[in-house]
């Protein structure tokens, strides 16, 4: 009986250091290899989907082939959004220093709050989409504020959700510009 | 004491003012539909939570548009596909268990091996 009480410790012993190591080796198979995050999925890859009545924050009527003809950034900013003011300066200067067709989508924003916003810190934007409701940016498949679409041709290249910045501008969109 | 009576009368219908009466257009089975898809659809903004424990922006839009949606006719799996196809199916909290096996029949192995395992010991243990 007493061999057979130490075979048993013995494997308990065994069977135990096996487990560890299976715990700690997949503890740092998960821990180091980069995996992609469950997160929202971005639009990249679909088609841009328009409305036919878009007005700019004039009131003008927007003509759609100026926003489907050719390579333009698309960026949802409002004038309650700090974020936006945020990457403002950058947007300044990308649309100074390159041949970059900056279109902006005033998202859930009074028109004269967002235009008093441009005069206080200038106006990158060509024009700019006044989406009060949100309903045309619910469509595209804007979570918030702020957010950038590269369309070429009107179907969506890249899509960045949160801020522009040099970093994100290098890894994402510099190869097209 | 005249304010006083203000602030509870204030107090008092604001109560009655309930996020419900927001989709007062729907019907009672309307409003329990659109009950069921809000609680099983994820923010997409703050995503830890649903679209109806949620105050951002998108998530209002996005029930009124489920709300329309219903009007319309559109049965609750067309809604989440739909939404599924905007945002990805992350977007849906309600899992169904062919989507992964592995987590619903793990435990199950787990189980049945631990029965197995203790019976064989006391089997031993007893001869």
């Amino acid at each position: 009986m007493e061999w057979y009480v130490g075979m048993s410790s013995r494997f308990a012993i065994v069977g135990f250091s096996f487990f560890l190591l299976f715990l700690v080796s997949s503890f740092y198979f998960f821990l180091t290899t980069d995996r992609e995050v469950a997160a929202i999925q971005n639009q990249e890859g679909k088609k841009l989907e328009l409305i036919d009545d878009l007005y700019d924050l004039d009131g003008k009527k927007i003509d759609i082939n100026t926003i489907t003809e050719g390579k333009v950034l698309l960026n949802v900013w409002a004038s309650w959004c700090i974020t936006c003011l945020v990457e403002h300066p950058f947007l300044k200067e990308i649309t100074q220093d390159k041949d970059v067709r900056l279109i902006g989508i005033s998202y859930k924003d009074l028109p004269e709050n967002a235009e008093r916003y441009l005069e206080k810190n200038g106006n990158p934007y060509v024009f700019s989409i006044s989406d009060f409701n949100g309903s045309f940016s619910l469509k595209l498949g804007v979570t918030g504020a702020p957010e950038t679409f590269l369309i070429i041709d009107g179907e969506i290249v890249k899509h960045r959700i949160g801020e522009v910045n040099l970093e994100v501008w290098n890894e994402k969109f510099k190869d097209y510009f | 004491m005249k304010s006083l009576k203000i602030i509870f009368s204030i107090i008092l219908i604001s109560h009655f003012i309930s996020a419900e009466q927001l989709y007062s257009d729907l019907s009672i089975q309307e409003q329990q539909r659109l009950e069921y898809l809000s609680d099983n659809i994820r923010c997409p903004k703050c995503s830890y939570g649903n679209i109806s424990s949620s105050n951002a922006p998108i998530s209002k839009d996005l029930k009124k548009e489920i709300a329309q949606m219903i009007k319309d006719g559109y049965t609750d799996d067309e809604i989440f596909n739909l939404l599924a196809n905007r945002y990805g199916d992350y977007i849906i909290l309600k899992t169904t268990p062919s989507n992964n096996k592995l987590i619903f029949i793990l435990p199950l192995m787990i189980f049945l091996i631990s029965i197995f395992l203790v019976t064989t010991y006391t089997i031993k243990k007893s001869k």
